[in-house]
C-alpha cells in the first residue's frame, strides 16, 4: 500500500502523478459527489493516475461553485458547461478571488481530467461510453458500467441508492456502492482521494486474487463456502480499511444496475 | 474472430477485446460478433475464454443501447451456450456469475417470445432448464453466484406475476408480466407461473427469516420487522393480484378497526332513532347523530364542494360495511314511515316520470315531470345561490319541488312543414347514398315490405308510401271545411315529398323510370283503396286525384328530352297501372316533331297489341294523330288498317268532305 495511514503525508507516486501500470485485472470505479467538482474529481484523478478505469458524477441538481459572497454562487447546469469554460469565465470575472479560494486551481485540474461535470441521474448506465476517449481513466469504462461506486457524502450515497432503486435495476448487474464521508474542501478532498485510492487498491487486490486463485480450477460445490469470493470479501476489506482511515467513515451496500 | 492456435491466450483475448470495442462503438455489429464468438467461448474452451465470453454476453443483454427486439432475436442464438455453461457442474464461478446475469436479462425476453410464438417449445425448454439449474445451485453456490441467482429469481418472479403498476404511460419495455400470458396458451399456464413465483419468493424470504430468528444476531429484532412487512406485502400481492395496491393500508386499517369494534359488541355502534313528528327537513332524515352542534353544522356553507366530496369518498371507502348497511336500512325505514304518514294523491307535476295514477294509460306528453337529467341541466345553468336552495330543500313533502320547463315555442304549420321537409330531405339523402343494386332482384310488387332490406328500393318504397299513405284521409278533410280557422300549410307534407320524388326521377329519368313507376303505382293503389272506402255507405269523401296529376307532370317534364331511339316511353306507358285519355293525349303531342312520330306510334301500337284494356283509347289516340299530323299518316294508317279497318278511308273521305275530326271516347280504362 502506498498510503498506510490517513494521517501521514501522501506518498510520492500519488502526488507526483501517474503510477506505473502493473497490468492485470482492474475493477472499474465511479466517484460521486454533489457537484462533480472537488471530491469526486480529486478521487477520479487519483484513481486514473493509478491506471484504474474510472468515471465520475455529481448528484446535485446543478453545479454550484462559491461566488464573491455566500449568496452569489456560480451556478452551472450539468452536462452542458465544460470545466474549461468555467475556468475562463471565473478567471475573467475575478482572477484574484478565484485564485485565492482555489477554484481556478481546482477547475484547472478538472479540465485536465475530463470535459465537464456529469450528473449521476442523467447517466445512461450501460450505454457504451466511447465518445469520452480523452477523459482520464477512460480505458476500461467503454462498456458504460462499473463494479464499485464511491460516494463522498451520505447524501450522495442516498441519492445514488434511491436512483438505482427507481431505475428498477434493468441491467441485472451487481455494483458495490461505498460511501466515504469527506468534507467539501480542498484539503479534505485530497485526503479523501488518497483514502479512496487505498480502498480501491485493496478491493482490486481481492478481485485479482479471486480471479487468479479460482482460476481455471473447477469450483467444487461442497467446499465452495470455504473459499471467499470478491463480493463476499468487500465488507471485510472495508472494515480493515476503516481501521487505517478512521477519519473517513464508510458505508457500504450491494446494489444493482 | 481469429482464435488461431499459434496465438497466446492473452493475445486472443486482446483480439476479442478489439471486437468488443467495435460493437460498443456500433451496436449493430452485436449479432455478427456474438455469432462469431459463440464457438470460441463454448463450454469446452479455456476458462479465460469462457469468462470473457460470458461477461461479453451479460454486457450485450444488459446494455440499453441494443433494442429489446434485437436482444430477443439474439437470445435465441445464445440459449444453447448459456445452458451448457450453466449446467457444467465444474463451471468456473465467474463464468457462472456472468451466465446467470445474462440469463436474468434474457428470461423476460424468452417469456415474451414463447407468449408470442407458442410453437417454439424447444426454446422455452432451454430457458426452463437454465432456470431449474440456477434454482438448484442457488443454495450451494458461492455467495457471489448466489446474489446473481437471487437477481435471476427476482426477474422470474416479476415476469410470473401481474405487474404491480401496469402503467402504459411509463411504457416500461421490460414490463413483461403474467398479464401478457393469454388464457389458453399451450405452453404457459398463468396460474402455474404465479404459483412458481410464489414459491420462489417464499424461498427468498425464508433466508431472511432464518437469519432473523438467530437470537445472537444483534439486528434480529429489526430484521424480524422487515421480514414481517415483506411477508405481508407478499401475501397482499398474491391475494389481490390485479387489484389496487394503494388500498392495502386502508384495508388493513379497517381490519384493525373491525377487530376492535368486534370485541366491544357484535353490532356496529350506531343509534337509529325514529324521526320526530311534524316537519322534517331532508337533512333530518339522513341524520343519526344526536349531537346538536353537529346537527346544526352546514357542510355546504363552510366546506368547499370538492373538499367535501373528497372527504365523503374517503369516509365511505373506509366505512365498515355493516355500519353503512345499518345506516341505509335506518334511512330506508324512516323514509317508509314518512311516506306512510304523508299518503297523499300523487301530484302529477312533481311525480317522477314512471309513477302515474293510472298505470294502464300511457300518455307521455300529457304532462311533463322532469327526470334527473333535466334537473341536472337546470342546476348547471342556474346561479349558485339558487343551487344552494336546491341542495337543502326544507319541504313539507319529501318530493322535489315542482320544476316546469318553459313550454316549447308553438310550432306554426309552416314551420312544421319546413321541419318535415328537412326530415324528408334526410331520408332522400340516405337513399341516394346507397348503391344501386348490382343484380336486379325480382320485384315483390305492392306486397313488398317497405323497409325489409334497407337498400335503395326499400327506401324508395318507404318514401313513396310516406307521400301517398301517411296522411291519406287527412289531407282532404281540411279542404272540406270552408271556414276553417286552422291556417293551412301552403304546401302539404305529402306534396312536398312528391315534389322531391318528382325532382329525383327527373334528375335521371331514363335510369329512374322504375322509381317513377313504383311511386305512381303506390299513388294509384292508394286512390283505389280510398275510392273503395269512399264508395261504402255513410262515407262521402272526395278522393284527391294525385295519380293522374303527377303522371301528367312527369310525362310533360320528360317528353321534351326524348329522342327517336328512346324506349323509356314505351316502357313507362306499359308499366303504368292506369292509362287515361289525357295521358295518351300527351303522347300525341310528340308527333309535332317528325323524328319522334315513329316513337309515339310504336309506343301506342305496343299498347294496342299487349294491353287490351287500353286498346281502344290507344287506337283513338292513333286516329287523332292520323288526323292531326300529316307526317304521321303513313305509319298511323298502317296500324289503323289492321285494327280499325275502314277508318282511314272514311276519314279521308270526311276530310275531303267536311274536315271534321273524329274524337275517341273519353274515360279511364283500367289496365289490370
Amino acid at each position: 500500500m502506498d498510503v498506510a495511514n490517513g494521517t501521514t503525508a501522501a506518498s510520492a507516486p500519488v502526488t507526483n502523478g501517474d503510477r506505473e501500470d502493473s497490468g492485470g485485472y482492474k475493477l472499474k470505479f465511479c466517484t460521486v459527489c454533489a457537484s462533480n467538482q472537488n471530491r469526486s474529481m480529486e478521487a477520479h484523478l487519483r484513481l486514473s493516475q493509478a491506471n484504474y478505469p474510472v468515471i465520475s458524477f455529481g448528484t446535485g441538481s446543478l453545479v454550484r461553485l462559491p461566488g464573491p459572497t455566500i449568496h452569489q454562487p456560480n451556478v452551472y447546469p450539468f452536462n452542458k458547461v465544460s470545466y474549461d469554460t468555467m475556468y475562463k469565465e471565473l478567471d475573467g470575472k475575478d482572477h484574484r478571488l478565484y485564485t485565492a479560494n482555489g477554484l481556478l486551481n481546482m477547475l484547472g485540474r478538472n479540465r485536465q481530467v475530463k470535459w465537464g461535470p456529469e450528473r449521476w441521474q442523467d447517466w445512461q448506465i450501460g450505454v457504451p461510453r466511447t465518445e469520452q476517449g480523452k477523459d482520464r481513466g477512460h480505458t476500461g469504462t467503454e462498456g458504460g458500467v462499473v463494479d464499485v461506486v464511491f460516494t463522498c457524502e451520505e447524501r450522495c450515497w442516498d441519492a445514488v441508492i434511491d436512483d438505482l432503486l427507481n431505475r428498477g435495476s434493468p441491467l441485472n448487474r451487481p455494483v458495490h456502492v461505498i460511501n466515504v464521508d469527506i468534507k467539501d474542501n480542498h484539503e479534505e478532498a485530497s485526503i479523501g482521494g488518497r483514502g479512496i485510492l487505498d480502498l480501491a487498491d485493496s478491493l482490486n487486490a481481492a478481485a485479482k486474487e479471486e480471479r487468479d486463485s479460482i482460476g481455471a480450477a473447477a469450483f467444487d460445490m461442497a467446499s465452495a463456502a470455504s473459499r471467499m469470493s470478491f463480493d463476499e470479501r468487500v465488507p471485510e476489506i472495508i472494515g480493515e480499511w476503516q481501521e487505517r482511515w478512521p477519519n473517513l467513515p464508510a458505508t457500504w451496500t450491494l446494489a444493482w444496475f | 474472430m481469429a482464435a488461431t492456435p499459434q496465438l497466446s491466450v492473452a493475445d486472443q483475448i486482446r483480439q476479442l477485446e478489439g471486437a468488443r470495442k467495435l460493437v460498443l462503438k456500433d451496436v449493430s455489429y452485436y449479432p455478427q460478433v456474438i455469432q462469431a464468438t459463440l464457438p470460441i467461448i463454448g463450454p469446452s474452451s479455456q476458462v479465460e475464454f469462457r469468462r470473457w465470453g460470458s461477461e461479453f454476453l451479460a454486457e450485450a443483454f444488459a446494455t440499453p443501447a441494443v433494442p429489446l427486439s434485437s436482444k430477443e432475436t439474439l437470445s435465441l442464438v445464445v440459449l444453447d451456450t448459456l445452458k451448457s455453461l450453466v449446467e457444467d457442474p465444474k463451471q468456473d464461478v465467474l463464468v457462472l456469475r456472468s451466465v446467470i446475469q445474462a440469463a436474468a436479462s434474457i428470461y423476460p425476453l424468452a417469456m415474451r417470445w414463447i407468449i408470442n410464438n407458442s410453437y417454439d417449445s424447444t426454446t422455452w425448454e432451454k430457458m426452463t432448464a437454465i432456470k431449474t439449474r440456477i434454482r438448484d445451485i442457488w443454495d450451494t453456490a458461492p455467495l457471489t453466484v448466489r446474489i446473481c441467482c437471487v437477481k435471476f429469481v427476482q426477474r422470474v418472479v416479476l415476469a410470473h406475476t401481474s405487474s404491480v403498476n401496469p402503467e402504459p404511460r411509463r411504457g416500461d419495455p421490460l414490463d413483461i408480466s403474467r398479464n401478457m400470458v393469454p388464457l389458453n396458451h399451450p405452453a404457459l399456464d398463468g396460474d402455474q407461473l404465479e404459483a412458481e413465483a410464489s414459491g420462489l419468493l417464499d424461498r427468498m424470504l425464508s433466508v431472511l427469516e432464518d437469519d432473523a430468528r438467530d437470537v445472537h444476531n444483534p439486528l434480529a429484532g429489526r430484521m424480524q420487522q422487515y421480514v414481517e412487512r415483506l411477508v405481508r406485502s407478499r401475501a397482499d400481492i398474491f391475494d389481490e393480484t390485479g387489484r389496487k395496491r394503494a388500498m392495502i393500508d386502508q384495508a388493513s386499517a379497517v381490519e384493525a378497526k373491525r377487530q376492535r369494534t368486534a370485541t366491544l359488541s357484535s353490532q356496529p355502534q350506531i343509534e337509529i332513532t325514529p324521526l320526530k313528528h311534524g316537519e322534517n327537513s331532508l337533512a333530518d332524515v339522513f341524520t343519526f347523530t344526536s349531537n346538536e352542534g353537529l346537527r346544526k353544522f352546514s357542510v355546504s356553507e363552510t366546506i368547499p364542494a370538492p373538499l367535501a366530496a373528497k372527504i365523503s369518498v374517503r369516509t365511505i371507502a373506509q366505512l365498515d360495511t355493516e355500519i353503512l348497511q345499518r345506516a341505509i336500512d335506518g334511512v330506508r325505514a324512516r323514509l317508509a314511515a314518512f311516506h306512510e304518514a304523508h299518503q297523499q294523491p300523487i301530484n302529477p307535476e312533481t311525480a317522477p316520470l314512471d309513477v302515474e295514477e293510472d298505470d294502464d294509460d300511457y300518455e307521455p306528453d300529457y304532462y311533463a315531470a322532469e327526470d334527473t337529467e333535466q334537473l341536472m341541466n337546470k342546476l348547471d345553468s342556474s346561479p349558485s345561490d339558487e343551487r344552494r336552495d336546491l341542495q337543502a330543500p326544507v319541504l313539507g313533502a319529501l318530493a322535489l319541488p315542482a320544476f316546469k320547463l318553459p313550454p316549447p315555442p308553438t310550432l306554426d304549420p309552416e314551420q312544421a312543414a319546413r321541419v318535415g321537409q328537412g326530415a324528408i330531405a334526410r331520408v332522400f339523402g340516405t337513399m341516394q347514398t346507397l348503391e344501386e343494386p348490382t343484380t336486379k332482384k325480382s320485384k315483390a310488387g305492392l306486397n313488398r315490405l317497405a323497409a325489409s332490406s334497407y337498400d335503395r328500393d326499400s327506401w324508395i318504397t318507404v318514401i313513396a308510401r310516406l307521400a301517398t299513405r301517411a296522411n291519406a284521409g287527412l289531407d282532404e278533410i281540411t279542404v272540406k271545411e270552408e271556414d276553417s280557422t286552422l291556417a293551412l300549410p301552403t304546401v302539404s307534407m305529402s306534396d312536398s315529398i312528391r315534389e322531391m320524388l318528382y325532382a329525383y326521377v327527373l334528375e335521371d329519368f331514363r335510369k329512374r323510370i322504375d322509381v317513377a313507376v313504383t311511386w305512381l303505382s303506390e299513388e294509384w293503389y292508394k286512390e283505389r283503396v280510398q275510392q273503395r272506402f269512399a264508395s261504402s255507405p255513410g262515407q262521402s269523401h272526395d278522393v284527391p286525384a294525385n295519380y293522374e296529376k303527377w303522371t301528367l307532370r312527369l310525362i310533360d317534364a320528360f317528353l321534351p328530352y326524348l329522342h327517336s331511339q328512346d324506349r323509356v316511353l314505351t316502357r313507362f306507358l306499359s308499366e303504368l297501372p292506369e292509362l287515361t285519355v289525357s295521358i295518351l293525349a300527351r303522347v300525341n303531342t310528340l308527333c309535332r316533331d317528325p323524328s319522334l312520330v315513329n316513337l309515339a306510334l310504336t309506343s301506342l301500337y305496343y299498347l294496342v297489341m299487349f294491353r287490351p284494356p287500353v286498346r281502344n283509347i290507344a287506337l283513338d289516340t292513333i286516329q287523332d294523330i292520323w288526323t292531326e299530323y300529316e307526317d304521321a299518316r303513313p305509319t298511323a294508317a298502317k296500324y289503323l288498317q289492321r285494327w280499325r279497318p275502314g277508318f282511314v278511308d272514311a276519314a279521308q273521305q270526311a276530310t275531303q268532305g267536311t274536315g271534321s275530326t273524329p274524337v275517341g271516347t273519353n274515360g279511364a280504362v283500367v289496365a289490370t
